[in-house]
């Protein structure tokens, strides 16, 4: 998982409430590594990687499968497809429709 | 199934005839919103295809549109599959927040329980669907494909295509395909509709309003998104 800490130093809200349903779910323990992107430093780590997957949302999640990595920038799209945790489905479709402007118009 | 290559720029009805061929019936079918793609199911029906049609019943549509989806069904002797929300998601959200409160809390929570919900289990029966979406439709339109791997319900282990025929086409092409072959449509359109979703979130325009300026005009369009942009490291540090 790649979260942001803020140029004033202070943790992005979005990052804050993803880490806090992952830990309620049981599902933080199941994350590899957390890696910040520190927007005071681009050469921190989380931020080379949001460059080099051209990513321009946090948080984000880097998922690798047999070699093949998968960026999801959706939070629950990541636990409904990954973490295989269907409970929060109408959350996941609320996500869907915030980020996808082209379903108003269904 | 993956989209199929294509090179140039096709017709709507070639787009239509080739999307329907390429897939096994029941696996692909028109999304019919009540509004102008009514011309979609017109050109299935000209080139006698046979395709599915549903439609998305929010609960929420106008009286006008119900009518509309019963004179399209009886008009073009079809079945249309009236997709409907969890009720069980509905009760809850209205439990919780009563019936209007997409005026306070933005339309994203109900569309999400009351639209993404049943067609999202639609798509699971599908491998492709074919909207009317267009091009003009919207800003965030611009680059929409006429066939394309609908990255926002494919999952793993589950592709799923879009076919948009009409992406190319302006609204004034939409209604001069109207015209020209007498396709039955909504009546809220002579009454200054353009766009039309549910009631409460679509109003009449005037000509010179874009058709979004018709539905949630209440809500600012404002970034939601938590940024995480190079440019915006580039200006903090430089």
């Amino acid at each position: 998982m790649v979260k942001k800490i803020l140029a004033n130093g202070e943790p992005c809200k979005k990052c804050q409430d993803v880490e806090r349903r992952l830990k309620e779910a049981n599902h933080w323990a199941k994350l590899d590594a957390i890696v910040i992107a520190n927007e005071n430093d681009p050469k921190s780590e989380g931020m080379e990687l949001a460059q080099s997957y051209d990513i321009g949302v946090a948080p984000f999640f880097i998922v690798e499968n047999e070699g093949e990595i998968k960026i999801y920038t959706l939070f629950f799209k990541f636990v409904n497809e990954v973490l295989k945790d269907r409970s929060s489905n109408s959350e996941a479709n609320k996500e869907l429709i915030e980020n996808n402007s082209d379903l108003d118009f269904i | 199934m993956k989209p199929r290559k294509t090179t140039g720029r096709r017709s709507p009805q070639q787009v239509l005839r080739d999307a329907i061929s390429h897939h096994p019936a029941g696996r692909i079918a028109i999304s019919f919103s009540g509004a102008e793609d009514v011309v979609l199911i017109d050109m299935a029906a000209q080139q006698g295809l046979s395709v599915d049609v549903f439609t998305l019943d929010t609960g929420r549509l106008h009286t006008e549109t119900y009518k509309f989806l019963e004179e399209v069904r009886k008009h073009y002797d079809i079945n249309i599959e009236v997709l409907m929300p969890d009720p069980k998601e509905v009760r809850e959200l209205v439990t919780k927040k009563g019936l209007y409160s997409f005026y306070q809390d933005g339309h994203s929570e109900c569309c999400a329980v009351r639209k993404i919900g049943p067609l999202k289990s639609k798509l699971e029966s599908l491998d492709a669907w074919i909207t009317g979406q267009r091009k003009d439709q919207s800003v965030t339109r611009i680059n929409l494909a006429q066939t394309q791997e609908d990255q926002s319900f494919s999952t793993d282990d589950h592709t799923i295509v879009k076919y948009n025929p009409l992406s190319d086409w302006s609204l004034t092409e939409v209604w001069g395909y109207i015209r020209e072959n007498n396709v039955p449509y909504n009546k809220l359109h002579d009454k200054g509709f353009v766009s039309i979703g549910c009631e409460p979130c679509t109003r009449a325009i005037t000509p010179d309003q874009h058709e979004r300026a018709g539905r949630w005009w209440w809500e600012e369009q404002t970034q939601k998104e938590c940024g995480l942009h190079a440019q915006n490291v580039v200006k903090i540090v430089g």
